[in-house]
């Protein structure tokens, strides 16, 4: 999983003596603050009271996001965005993996209700079989290429940019129930001709 | 404390401004801390939002008469709960509202897509807080609902309009808010996707969430306003097309479109740019439905007044929006291509287009429609009125056809439905319309509208069921499980998909609601003590007429005895008017209503005199209507159903979870409460044979009722205002009355009334000459254009051929292992 960011500025090495996150302190302070209001607001309509209290908790919440906002700047870690356009994290795709085998799920259901015909249901299954598998591969590597990556970041020292990850097989995955018989490339369901090397295929379209 | 109010709204300002500042650059530049600090920025907004929001109700609560809304719009004696609802009562803290309820949104959204969606988040951050920015500067700059008086302040306040003091004024509105401006999230994450170029369906899985709560929302305030209307505002009805309803009803329309649209994104790669369009339509709706109301460019009962500034303002921002947005769209055309075409006219990707079709041209109508009076206005210099009568002409048809739609849906496959899937999956649909169109006919239901909006419903009901039944039968065959389990596995596994049905019931039985307006009973009667009158299969007896007193108001009351034909009591009922002490002259009706499941008897008094102790009192009987609040219901239940985690289940384990669900479920349905029907003890009182005035109207004077105007600026026909005290309608009735006995025919009546107020505004709809025929023009041809803009597209998509540029896999040997992987996970889920 992608190391949370926003938790690491909030963790900072500026938590008090008494242990306490930096939103915690401005809570309990917000919290003194409002009860002191409360005690010199003594003989004031409740109602009035109350929201007096509430705001003042609220303005603490105010200094927690204040925080929140300028610690950024001036923390002395090194924050990187994410990867960036192109890439995908492990967690991303694993979602994706996750989506795809629940919409075979859910086509092999609509097909159990007589929604699809046979011969839709099968090239729309093998279709995102086959965008499955890929995710999957995909998975298989990254998992790799990030324990390299670790690896390096912790020999340089410095944190590493996290290099793309290879691009997500885009959805235009290809339609593959044909493999040709010479280069093995996949073409679709109703090809005759190989895409890859023209070599006409067998079989029946 | 003013000026702490004020000064917290120039910092959100300046704060928004950095957010966005921050944010933009931080992305361009890959600078993690400019991010992270512009998305803290988002979070110190709502939170200075939140403290103003504390300045200005503790104003309220005190009584800081110093600042002018709080003098505005409360007062001492005013209850604690209007107090605090006050602060959304008029148009700056309405404004504040927004703002308030954006930022807390804005921030809730962001956080929980942080990680998920990080290369978004930026430019996420970046929109809200442009938008946010824009209604500070309304505020600030123009509507500072802190602004104190310069001399000296009241020492009272007005205090809240006596017609806003009840229950839905707490949670309506912010019902409505929370709608609008849920919206707002959606937009940004679409024009985050737009500017990073991430348009693959990840920033539609961030939105469909936010898009159904905001859906949920808009749906629930829209219904509270249609209850509010029906018990406080006393005339009868729910719903009058008045320019803000409709409003309100603009983005739910698109909204609505979209959460159907996205499902064929999802499926097939189709419907891209489509999608994106709708989204950033629904956002410039709320902005333009806000912009309606509060600019005085409608007239309207509910409108907060009239503001050219703000209304340049927001025609600025509007325009400015309209412009980056779809500069955006064109700019990343070539990214949203489809993957996919249309392969079938009879397929489920038709159903849904020709869905989106329906509703966007409602869309579009409404708003022409509603826009159609200032449009004239500044063309001929003539202000027409466009009321209920020619919005019902034309949406009846249209919601038919949605009906229609709802139910033929479900039945289509995905690409393209052979003959005999048709066969099979319409067969028993259509047996359950007709066994409800002969049920309509045995009830002696004749007319055409609302007896085709039955034949619809039982058609629509027998696709829901039958998809119910079928996909338990399927899993129970595959489960071995019983039929029971398998139901409730089966809404667990396609949460989605049978929340949406639920949710169709729901409508369905709205929709029979609102049938039910087209063949209920209007009458007036005059009574006075002791003498009774007959409407329908009720006896109403007046038994008298009293005055009582609280702090704040007087009341007064009349007590009818409601009788069936036989004589057998059947309640008692108790229609009042209160008066206010504070505005004396702008009484309230308190209306009394008898549900029942099939219909409401509905009492209203006009009128009355105290020293005679006689009333004229308006009996309705609306037919049907609480089918709409239990429809609604339904809709919540099933939006419910369709928001639970898709997670939370399936980490539990497919069959443990299911046994959960079960368990939940049959708790929460018999914890539902069905609503009260009123069947009150019958006592053999013997009835009074004295009788009452029934006033007798011809079927023609109803008719012009409805086409004539009411003059006490309810912007309702004469027939159907029942606002408090109103001078207008029994004027406009009785010289209908009068004209007719004079032999006017419908024409020469409503020339008549055209010729005396000096112009056609008098009317409910204009008269069908003139350029005024573009108004009466426009839904044919709106619909034929985008008809055949429809069929292009089509055949473009069906002749074109997209391209599938693919990565070539190598079916090797490798894949066997991945494929028994694979196999062995499907197996694994549930």
């Amino acid at each position: 999983m992608p190391v949370s960011n926003n938790d690491s500025t909030m963790n900072s090495a500026i938590s008090t003596d008494l242990g306490l996150r930096p939103w915690q302190l401005f809570l309990l302070a917000g919290m003194l603050a409002a009860t002191a209001v409360v005690l010199v607001s003594s003989g004031r309509s409740t109602s009035g009271v109350v929201v007096l209290s509430v705001t003042v908790v609220a303005a603490s919440l105010v200094a927690v996001a204040a925080y929140r906002s300028l610690s950024p700047l001036v923390s002395p870690e090194d924050l990187v965005p994410d990867a960036p356009a192109g890439g995908h994290t492990r967690a991303a795709l694993e979602r994706e993996k996750a989506l795809v085998l629940r919409s075979i799920k859910e086509l092999e259901f609509d097909h159990a209700m007589r929604k699809t015909a046979a011969a839709d249901f099968e090239e729309m299954r093998d279709r995102l079989k086959v965008l499955a598998v890929g995710l999957i591969r995909q998975l298989d590597s990254a998992g790799y290429r990030e324990a390299v990556e670790r690896d390096l970041a912790a020999r340089g020292g410095r944190s590493a940019v996290v290099t793309p990850a290879p691009p997500a097989v885009p959805v235009q995955a290809m339609p593959s129930a044909r493999a040709c018989a010479a280069c093995h490339t996949s073409n679709e369901r109703d090809a005759r001709f190989c895409k890859a090397c023209g070599v006409a295929l067998a079989g029946p379209t | 404390m003013a000026t702490l109010g004020q000064f917290l709204l120039l910092l959100a300002f300046v704060i928004s401004a950095y957010a966005a500042a921050a944010s933009v650059a931080g992305a361009r530049r890959r600078n993690g801390r400019l991010i992270e600090s512009g998305t803290g920025a988002l979070y110190l907004v709502a939170a200075v939002m939140t403290v103003a929001t504390g300045v200005i109700v503790h104003a309220f609560v005190v009584g800081d008469f110093s600042i002018r809304y709080v003098q505005r719009y409360s007062e001492s004696a005013q209850p604690l709960g209007y107090k605090i609802a006050s602060y959304w009562g008029g148009l700056d803290g309405s404004v504040m509202f927004w703002v308030f309820l954006l930022s807390l949104f804005g921030a809730t959204a962001v956080r929980v897509n942080r990680e998920r969606h990080r290369e978004l988040i930026p430019y996420v951050v970046a929109t809200l807080s442009v938008v946010q920015m824009f209604f500070l500067f309304l505020m600030i700059s123009h509507n500072n609902p802190f602004s104190t008086y310069l001399t000296e302040a009241p020492a009272t306040g007005q205090g809240l309009n006596p017609l806003l003091q009840n229950f839905y004024m707490a949670i309506h509105p912010p019902t409505m808010y929370l709608g609008f401006v849920g919206l707002t999230i959606p937009f940004a994450f679409c024009i985050a996707a737009l500017i990073t170029g991430h348009l693959d369906d990840s920033w539609l899985r961030a939105v469909r969430r936010w898009t159904m709560i905001s859906w949920f929302f808009l749906s629930l305030g829209l219904t509270l306003g249609m209850i509010w209307a029906y018990e406080e505002l006393g005339w009868g009805g729910f719903w009058g097309w008045d320019p803000v309803e409709n409003a309100g009803l603009l983005p739910w329309f698109t909204a609505t479109a979209f959460l159907h649209s996205v499902m064929v994104q999802e499926r097939r790669g189709m419907l891209r740019v489509w999608n994106v369009t709708l989204v950033i339509t629904t956002f410039f709706l709320t902005l333009f439905g806000t912009f309606m109301t509060r600019s005085g460019v409608v007239q309207s009962v509910h409108a907060f007044g009239e503001d050219r500034q703000l209304a340049l303002m927001f025609t600025v921002f509007m325009s400015a929006v309209l412009l980056f947005s779809f500069g955006l769209v064109i700019y990343r055309l070539p990214l949203l291509k489809a993957r996919n075409e249309l392969d079938s006219w009879v397929s489920k990707e038709a159903a849904f287009l020709a869905n989106n079709w329906v509703l966007v041209f409602s869309a579009a109508f409404v708003l022409f429609a509603t826009m159609f009076p200032t449009l004239s206005e500044a063309i001929s210099g003539e202000r027409l009125t466009v009321g209920p009568p020619f919005f019902n002409t034309w949406m009846t048809p249209v919601g038919l056809i949605l009906l229609l739609l709802t139910g033929v849906g479900p039945l289509l496959a995905w690409r393209s439905s052979t003959l005999a899937n048709l066969r099979e999956q319409f067969v028993w649909p259509v047996v359950t319309a007709l066994v409800a169109g002969a049920i309509t006919l045995a009830l002696g239901i004749r007319v055409w509208s609302s007896g085709l909006c039955f034949v619809l419903s039982g058609f629509v009901v027998g696709t829901i069921t039958q998809e119910f039944l079928r996909g338990a039968a399927v899993r129970k065959q595959s489960t071995g499980t019983d039929l029971f389990t398998a139901l409730v596995g089966l809404v667990n596994r396609n949460k989605r998909r049978y929340g949406g049905y639920t949710v169709h019931v729901g409508i369905v039985l709205m929709f029979m609601g609102f049938a039910g307006e087209g063949f209920g009973r209007d009458e007036q009667a005059l009574l006075k003590p002791g003498q009774q009158v007959q409407v329908d299969r009720y006896v109403l007896r007046l038994d008298a007429i009293r005055a009582t007193e609280d702090s704040q108001k007087q009341m007064v009351t009349g007590h009818i005895t409601v009788l069936d034909t036989r004589g057998r009591e059947l309640g008692k009922m108790y229609p009042a008017k209160w008066f206010y002490r504070s505005k004396p002259q702008e009484p309230t009706t308190e209306v009394a209503i008898r549900r029942s499941l099939a219909e409401d008897l509905y009492i209203v008094m006009a009128g009355f005199e105290l020293g005679e102790q006689s009333a004229s009192v308006e009996v309705h009987v609306n037919e049907l209507v609480n089918w709409i609040w239990i429809g609604f219901g339904l809709m919540a239940l099933g939006t419910g159903i369709a928001l639970l985690p898709e997670r939370v289940f399936a980490l539990a384990g497919a069959r443990v979870g299911a046994e959960a669900t079960a368990a939940l479920l049959l708790l929460s349905l018999l914890l539902t409460p069905v609503g009260a029907l009123a069947q009150t003890a019958s006592d053999g009182v013997g009835a009074g044979t004295a009788s009452g005035t029934l006033v007798f109207r011809s079927a023609l004077e109803r008719d012009l009722a409805n086409e004539i105007m009411c003059t006490c600026g309810c912007r309702l026909p004469a027939g159907t205002c029942g606002m408090m005290n109103c001078a207008g309608k029994a004027a406009q009735l009785g010289k209908i009355k009068t004209l007719v006995a004079e032999g006017q025919t419908r024409e020469q009546v409503i020339a008549t009334f055209v010729q005396d107020f000096g112009g056609q505004h008098i009317l409910a709809r204009p008269i069908d000459e003139g350029y005024h025929r573009l108004l009466w023009l426009l839904p044919y041809t709106l619909a034929g254009f985008t008809a055949l803009g429809l069929a292009f597209i089509a055949r473009r998509w069906a002749s074109g051929r997209t391209d599938q540029a693919g990565l070539g896999v190598p079916a090797t040997a490798a894949d066997a292992g991945l494929q028994q992987r694979l196999d062995d996970e499907l197996r694994d889920l549930d």
